[in-house]
């Protein structure tokens, strides 16, 4: 029996660019909406195939046409985020770009989900592109790259005395003020407490962010609201617990609709506020 | 119009800075050269090779050129201290091929490293149905009252070859692979298609030079001309959809037109973002004086500078401003934020 992503929704895409060819899945509704495209990113377990088919049904849903990028590991051993190693965001550009040649909407800004290693490339791309986001979906990041100086590059801001840091701090700082000014929604699973070999741990790292992607995701969410203040921005950041869940998506979206979550508007978002 | 001499304008090689004419237009010529204006078109044959053994054509190729060849060109001055200094005047006993992009006048002065310029001998001055000589000025882009809007960011440098169409067409790829519709203009210079090409080559929306503003050569020409070209330019690349702006303004920070427009208010009003492009530290340091002399700081420096780690390390320590490599300026992240500082900075203009 054909797989589901093979029906006439779902269609293939191959785009390369300076730091290497990406393959993507487009899933593009059946009645499309005027809510911006989602970018939906894998972590380190590279299921995109696993996320096209859950995010499928939100699709058709929302009416949101829906990326989702394919970093294999024989092309990306680092796809997490850019560094001297590896340029995703590079890839993630030219993706944007050539599917916007297909249809507008992914002129952006789009919207991004990230989970794990997905969430850490998300919040990195919106960093140094936040005029090509429109909000940003974080789940269960394993760190983060704290938008203020008080850990270096690639934990934060800050410099040392690599020129690396200088280079990418330095490529961060006019971007700030509008990152900061874009709506973030944050999810962690209740149960993701796990300090397994996934889990980045060094003792700065820990002392600064937290034992666990829970700490870290609500140090993230403190910092982020203080750096905007700072910044005169008033901060739309939300944190949401997702009830029993671990470090699975597919089980946070199964358990805990996050992939409906993500999909919905705005409106839709504060109305379920409301309700609960 | 003599017979042989229409027979002569059909088999004649058209250089790239006449692109934009109508040539049917031309109904004669005449060869009152005296009168001869910059920008007005020259039929002239090829009398014997120096400097310049080709020409550029229309169509973009360059052609190898042989005494004897007839080539359509526009009367016009060249600055140039690696070649010539010429002037826009038509010596009926010949003159000198000044830029091979289809640039032709006398020549006062050369470089002692190159050859003495190829000669030609004026034919005829082209005229159209009304007997007005034709000329390129005829020939622009149509008047727009659009262009006050768009974030430009400017690439000047210390002189020719320092770097500045690499950074221009660099920057430009950039911008174009970080999303943008970006314009990559040349608005001031000698027309010619290599830089013309080599921004077109990046990808970028919209390519143009001093050429599509009716000039061969902003050389020589009144400063509210050269303003009102570079106003024309930067219409133009806004009614094309661009959302940048970068633009190349031509040879070193002395150089009569360049040392003009960097004193000139206008150019502070709407520059966004400037990029500097020098050879060596020292060669940063006096650019960055002389721009701080009319309340200018660059964002970057590059050009040949950045080649050598050593160099840009003197230089980032003798004026403070980052050194980007060629790479550096092609890469998204970096180009993004150029833009982002580009649109903060007009919308504080505005």
């Amino acid at each position: 029996m054909p797989r589901r992503f093979f029906s006439k929704f779902v269609t293939d895409h191959r785009v390369a660019s300076v730091s290497g060819t990406l393959c993507a899945k487009v899933i593009r509704p059946s009645v499309v909406s005027h809510l911006p495209a989602l970018m939906v990113l894998h972590g380190i377990s590279r299921n995109a195939d696993e996320l096209v088919e859950l995010f499928e049904p939100e699709a058709e849903r929302s009416g949101r046409r829906i990326v989702v990028p394919d970093f294999c590991a024989s092309s990306w051993t680092h796809f997490q985020r850019p560094s001297r190693s590896a340029r995703p965001d590079q890839a993630l550009l030219a993706l944007l770009s050539y599917l916007a040649i297909l249809d507008p909407v992914f002129a952006g800004p789009v919207d991004l989900f990230g989970h794990s290693g997905g969430a850490q490339l998300a919040h990195r791309f919106a960093m140094l592109y936040p005029n090509k986001v429109g909000r940003l979906n974080l789940a269960a990041a394993g760190w983060y790259c704290l938008p203020d100086t008080s850990m270096a590059y690639p934990y934060g801001l800050g410099t040392d005395d690599s020129a690396e840091a200088e280079l990418w701090a330095r490529r961060h700082d006019l971007a700030l003020p509008i990152y900061l000014g874009l709506a973030v929604r944050v999810f962690v699973g209740t149960g993701d407490t796990d300090r397994d070999a996934s889990l980045r741990q060094t003792p700065d790292l820990d002392r600064l962010q937290g034992p666990n992607r829970i700490a870290r995701a609500e140090t993230y969410v403190e910092r982020f609201r203080a750096a905007a203040l700072r910044h005169g921005i008033q901060p739309d950041i939300t944190l949401t617990p997702l009830p029993g869940v671990t470090h699975d998506v597919a089980h946070a979206i199964a358990h805990a609709d996050l992939a409906r979550l993500v999909t919905k508007s705005e409106p839709e978002l504060a109305l379920l506020a409301t309700a609960c | 119009m003599p017979h042989n001499q229409i027979s002569a304008l059909a088999t004649a090689k058209w250089t790239f800075s006449t692109r934009r004419v109508d040539r049917s237009h031309i109904a004669g010529m005449d060869t009152d050269f005296a009168a001869a204006r910059a920008g007005d078109l020259i039929l002239a044959q090829v009398e014997s090779i120096g400097q310049h053994n080709r020409v550029q054509l229309v169509s973009g190729r360059p052609s190898n050129i042989f005494p004897g060849d007839i080539i359509v060109l526009a009367c016009g001055a060249r600055y140039a201290p690696d070649q010539f200094e010429g002037w826009a005047e038509i010596d009926p006993s010949g003159c000198d091929l000044l830029a091979g992009g289809g640039c032709m006048g006398r020549m006062v002065s050369r470089n002692e490293r190159i050859k003495p310029a190829t000669r030609l001998l004026p034919m005829g001055r082209l005229l159209d149905g009304a007997g007005r000589p034709m000329n390129l000025d005829s020939y622009t882009l149509p008047p727009t009252m659009r262009g006050g809007e768009i974030p430009v960011i400017f690439v000047l440098g210390t002189a020719m070859n320092s770097g500045k169409t690499t950074a221009t067409a660099q920057l430009a790829l950039g911008l174009r692979r970080a999303g943008y519709n970006v314009a990559a203009l040349k608005g001031t210079g000698t027309g010619a298609f290599g830089d013309y090409n080599e921004y077109s080559d990046t990808g970028a929306h919209w390519v143009a030079d001093f050429t599509d503003a009716g000039m061969v050569t902003t050389y020589r020409e009144p400063m509210d001309r050269v303003k009102s070209g570079l106003e024309l330019l930067l219409g133009h690349a806004e009614e094309q959809g661009c959302q940048i702006v970068v633009m190349e303004i031509a040879d070193g920070l002395f150089q009569r037109e360049t040392g003009a427009l960097v004193a000139d208010p206008w150019l502070r009003g709407r520059m966004s973002g400037m990029v500097f492009a020098c050879g060596d530290a020292v060669a940063a340091a006096g650019g960055v004086a002389e721009l701080a002399r009319h309340g200018i700081r660059p964002d970057a420096l590059t050009g040949i500078l950045s080649c050598s780690p050593m160099a840009a390390a003197e230089a980032v320590a003798a004026t403070g401003v980052p050194v980007l490599r060629k790479n550096d300026l092609a890469d998204p992240a970096e180009a993004n934020a150029f833009a982002l500082r580009a649109f903060s900075n007009a919308r504080a203009a505005a």
